[in-house]
């Protein structure tokens, strides 16, 4: 029995030091191989903060992005490359992270990529996951207490996408109906704040759904009246079958997300986001990907 | 999210949240557990005596609900009964209501995992227990009633426990359909304000506070049908009979 013990034990000890050496090991052989590839760009950025040196040393600077919203971040189902105006914009801060020009930093895939959702992205980017969230992530005062956000770099309303054989015409035809928003979004708010702005007695039911395929399929179905999220997203669900309503409310800004740790890759990535605005580059970037 | 745990702030606000979120989701969780396990153990037991049955279409009857059931996965089924079946009442849009959509859905489910159960129950016990009662005249209903399923309780109680925690944890693939039960209002919240330890560590303890007095009833149940005395039924019986 002792003997049992003994061994059970050992194992345990043994079984302990192997994930141990296992989670420490693509540290450490990475390390060196990484530093000396680095190390010329890192001077260039001068005294970089720990947490972007950090990044530096790595030689990658992990995004998490949207992998299902056209124009904004697409990923492309042949390639696997992720295409839009914010993995763009994930490039751009590369780029000034690692010293080089966005291009370049798409060359040499300085940036890698991570598909996320609206429910992943928090928990993501809080463990340590990925860097910094470019995805469609609006700026609230409650995510301010948790995460770093940078200035917006894209303002955008909510929409409404009804089916054209509902016959909701008008924000007003909803009263009672069902609404299927995303979770974590904040259209819920954004509607209610609309509605009693203008004066209507509009009292739908919200339900919510993990991610957008979910609520297009409901809606399609017709377990929901009303689909409703950013116009943005809206219009890569639009088909013969629906519309957008008019209606736009719930003004929103888009920013970058750091975690709340990372003070230094944040007041980098503010820095070239402020820089984007003022020089116009980021609206050559709208405009290339055909946003308003 | 580990260094999140801790903050107080976040458990304050997870306090603010509960009567909104929590409350209506337990109960909502509650309800469907209950209703879903009444129904399932129905279900089980219609389907548990078809498939004993000595006749041939009970049998298959049991055998197709049975198989199919089992080799293909709830979130399907959950997703079939709320975007698939509405389709075929009304193409305008009928809906089913969130609460008969977990019943069905888990209820189904289970209720075809519990007829197996129950199904070997019955077959385990001799079969010179069934022939010795219909030498008594018992009918095949009467022979079930009072001779069969009794015995078959102390040996089915630990796998239908496990049947019973198991339905109530999947109520929880409802949040996949907003399905307003304990699993969506967690997500809902946690996803809200990004404070998910708090957020699912709440929803695990109120899975528990469900599963956990299931566990010990269950428990409870099965020392209780193992310790039942036989000699003293036998001795009313006897009384009644020495009466007669």
């Amino acid at each position: 029995m002792k003997k049992r013990m003994l061994s059970l034990a050992l194992s345990l000890v043994m079984a302990a030091a192997l994930t141990a050496c296992g989670s420490k090991a693509p540290e450490t052989t990475a390390a060196p191989a990484d530093t000396k590839e680095s190390g010329s760009s890192a001077e260039a950025d001068g005294a970089a903060a720990k947490d972007v040196q950090k990044i530096i040393d790595r030689g990658v600077l992990k995004v998490g992005c949207k992998s299902d919203i056209p124009k904004f971040s697409l990923q492309n189902t042949a390639t696997g490359e992720y295409e839009g105006f914010e993995d763009d914009l994930a490039y751009e801060i590369a780029g000034s992270i690692f010293g080089c020009s966005a291009d370049e930093a798409k060359e040499k895939k300085l940036v890698e990529f991570q598909g996320v959702t609206a429910k992943t992205r928090g928990p993501l980017l809080e463990n340590g996951e990925i860097d910094l969230v470019i995805a469609t992530f609006t700026i609230t005062p409650e995510r301010k207490e948790t995460y770093n956000f940078s200035t917006p770099y894209y303002t955008d309303a909510v929409g409404l996408l009804v089916n054209k054989d509902s016959g909701i015409n008008s924000i007003e035809d909803l009263d009672g109906k069902i609404i299927g928003v995303a979770q974590s979004s904040t259209t819920k708010d954004g509607f209610k704040k609309y509605v009693d702005e203008k004066g209507l007695k509009v009292n739908p039911q919200f339900q919510e759904f993990d991610g957008y395929p979910a609520l297009a399929q409901a809606l399609a179905t017709k377990q929901i009246d009303c689909f409703s999220v950013d116009r943005a997203i809206l219009a890569g669900y639009v088909n013969d079958g629906n519309q957008i309503l008019e209606d736009r409310f719930a003004e929103q800004d888009y920013g970058v997300a750091a975690a709340k740790d990372n003070k230094g890759l944040a007041e980098a990535v503010e820095k070239k986001v402020t820089s984007m605005l003022s020089d116009g580059s980021m609206k050559t970037l709208q405009d290339k990907w055909g946003l308003q | 999210m580990i260094k999140g745990l801790f903050d107080g702030k976040r458990w304050s606000a997870l306090f603010t949240a509960f009567p909104e979120y929590y409350i209506p989701g337990f109960l909502m969780t509650l309800r469907i557990s209950l209703v879903g396990l009444a129904v399932s153990l129905v279900l089980g037991v219609i389907f548990g005596m078809f498939s004993t049955s000595k006749w041939k279409l009970p049998r298959i009857i049991s055998r197709i609900y049975v198989e199919f059931i089992q080799n293909t996965p709830l979130a399907l089924q959950v997703m079939c009964y709320y975007s698939v079946l509405p389709m075929l009442f009304s193409s305008s849009g009928f809906r089913i209501p969130k609460f008969v959509l977990g019943v069905i859905g888990v209820g189904v489910y289970h209720g075809a995992y519990i007829s197996e159960v129950i199904r070997t129950g019955i077959e385990a016990i001799p079969k010179g227990q069934s022939e010795a009662a219909a030498s008594q005249g018992f009918g095949y209903l009467e022979t079930m009633y009072h001779i069969i399923l009794p015995q078959t309780i102390k040996i089915i109680m630990p796998p239908l426990a496990n049947q019973a925690l198991n339905l109530v944890k999947n109520t929880s693939i409802l949040a996949m359909v907003a399905g307003m039960d304990l699993m969506y209002f967690t997500d809902s919240w946690g996803a809200d304000r990004g404070y998910f330890a708090q957020a699912y560590f709440t929803s695990a303890l109120m899975y528990f506070i469900i599963c956990f007095p299931l566990a010990r009833l269950a428990r409870y149940l099965e020392i209780r049908s193992m310790r039942l005395p036989v000699a003293k039924k036998l001795d009313i019986q006897a009384d009644e009979e020495a009466a007669c």
